[in-house]
């Protein structure tokens, strides 16, 4: 019976395998300048947009309970907690996904490597696997306990996440765009302006 | 015969033979040698039992599962032709998909010697069903392999091979499906499960001869970086996931 079980999960997955493999959308062009540029602007969305000291701080700030507890009715309390509670959850959501958006880029990059190591393949799998279970963590103790369930969790995944921008961010250090010096934008040398 | 066994054996010999015609007029058969040998060697067998059918039927049922395990072993042979196409430029990754394969394959012969040796009544005439559905098992672990493989690294394939996927998986998929239930239930499933083996078969078949009506490999792929930038990414990655190892451990501790 147990052969048989397994047998038929074996079929099931392998059909369902070809389902998704069939179905799957269109594969960007490898290092595609168009990946590149999502890869940097998911780096400058976490940098600038998410990740900051002060936003998370702010998010997850403490005295705003203990203002609102002080001096807000209890409706007003329930309802300042059911916004932060949807905002904390909307950012860990975003903070996962544009992590999510760097692991591909990092699959992306390997892809174009003849010779992987395998071992550093897979560990690095598991790694970026554990980071983002531990954002499906949170979200979860944030749903289920509220914006002040876990506060070392939220550090962990603000401070993780932005190592992963800084380390990011050097391999795609190329993408960033010098601003133009006016004072070299000079016509009569190159006869053109800008 | 009934029509319905006719028609499958006909049409299958016919699908076979366009695609081996359309490989030989395209001048791609030496391409996709593995597959196109695995094509040449079931158009042979299905030919021959055709004819053995027709002068000398009894003798038919004794020839189907030892034609079928030939044409089951260079089957084997379209993984490795799949393997090598879809990780043509990917050393390591083709590498893995083939110690997969020695490993599934050489454990479901393993298992078989074993069986030989120590079970005396056993052989592998009388439990072909069983070395079949096996053997078909480990061609569906290998495929899903490169599967996730391909998937992971979104590595892009042309219209040929994702045609020859498709077409094996759906003929694996399905033989395993049947022969399971086949095992579980007795010969009161030997009619269903002998219309969904030939129907999945001549699904493979329509699949194959549409996908490599003409060659299409697929768009080419970049030449492959060295082996030493491979270190720096690794490196930078290593660092950064170190890092967020020790953070998390840290969050552990709070």
């Amino acid at each position: 019976m147990i052969q048989f079980v397994f047998s038929l999960l074996i079929g099931v997955a392998l059909l369902l395998i070809l389902y998704f493999f069939v179905r799957g959308g269109k594969v960007s062009a490898e290092g595609s300048a168009q990946q590149l540029l999502e890869a940097r602007q998911t780096l400058d969305s976490l940098q600038f947009g998410l990740l900051p000291n002060d936003l998370v701080r702010r998010i997850f700030a403490r005295e705003d309970l203990e203002y609102v507890r002080q001096a807000a009715s209890p409706q007003i309390q329930s309802l300042f907690l059911a916004e932060r509670k949807d905002i904390s959850l909307a950012w860990v959501r975003r903070v996962r996904g544009a992590i999510l958006s760097l692991m591909r880029f990092h699959r992306g990059h390997a892809r174009l490597y003849a010779q992987l190591s395998l071992s550093t393949e897979l560990l690095l799998a598991i790694n970026f696997a554990r980071l983002l279970m531990v954002c499906r963590v949170l979200e979860i103790a944030l749903f289920v306990r509220g914006p002040y369930a876990a506060p070392g969790m939220v550090r962990t995944v603000a401070a993780t996440a932005g190592t992963v921008c800084a380390i990011s961010e050097k391999s795609l250090i190329f993408l960033k765009v010098n601003p133009i010096d006016p004072l070299k934008n000079d016509p009569s040398h190159h006869g053109a302006s800008v | 015969m009934t029509i319905f066994t006719q028609f499958v054996w006909l049409a299958g010999i016919l699908l076979e033979g366009v695609i081996l015609i359309r490989a030989i007029y395209g001048r791609f058969l030496a391409r996709y040698s593995l597959f196109y040998l695995y094509i040449a060697s079931v158009f042979a067998a299905s030919t021959f039992l055709y004819f053995v059918d027709i002068v000398m039927p009894s003798l038919n049922v004794h020839l189907y599962w030892y034609v079928n395990f030939i044409t089951l072993a260079m089957g084997c042979g379209v993984i490795f032709e799949i393997s090598r196409q879809v990780f043509q430029h990917r050393v390591t990754l083709d590498r893995v998909a083939r110690w997969s394969m020695a490993i599934t394959f050489g454990a479901i012969f393993l298992l078989v010697a074993i069986h030989a040796f120590l079970l005396p009544r056993w052989n592998a005439a009388t439990n072909s069903a069983d070395l079949e559905r096996d053997l078909r098992i480990a061609q569906a672990i290998v495929l899903m392999t490169i599967l996730f493989l391909a998937g992971y690294y979104g590595i892009e394939m042309g219209k040929n091979i994702k045609g020859m996927i498709l077409g094996l998986g759906v003929y694996v998929g399905a033989s395993i499906l049947s022969l399971s239930l086949r095992l579980l239930i007795g010969m009161r499933f030997h009619t269903a499960w002998s219309i969904i083996q030939s129907s999945s078969y001549l699904a493979a078949l329509s699949i194959w001869a549409v996908a490599l009506w003409a060659y299409n490999p697929g768009p080419a792929p970049r030449p492959p970086v060295s082996g030493g930038e491979y270190q720096k990414l690794a490196g930078r990655t290593r660092e950064l996931l170190g890092s967020i190892n020790e953070q998390l451990d840290r969050t552990t501790l709070q």
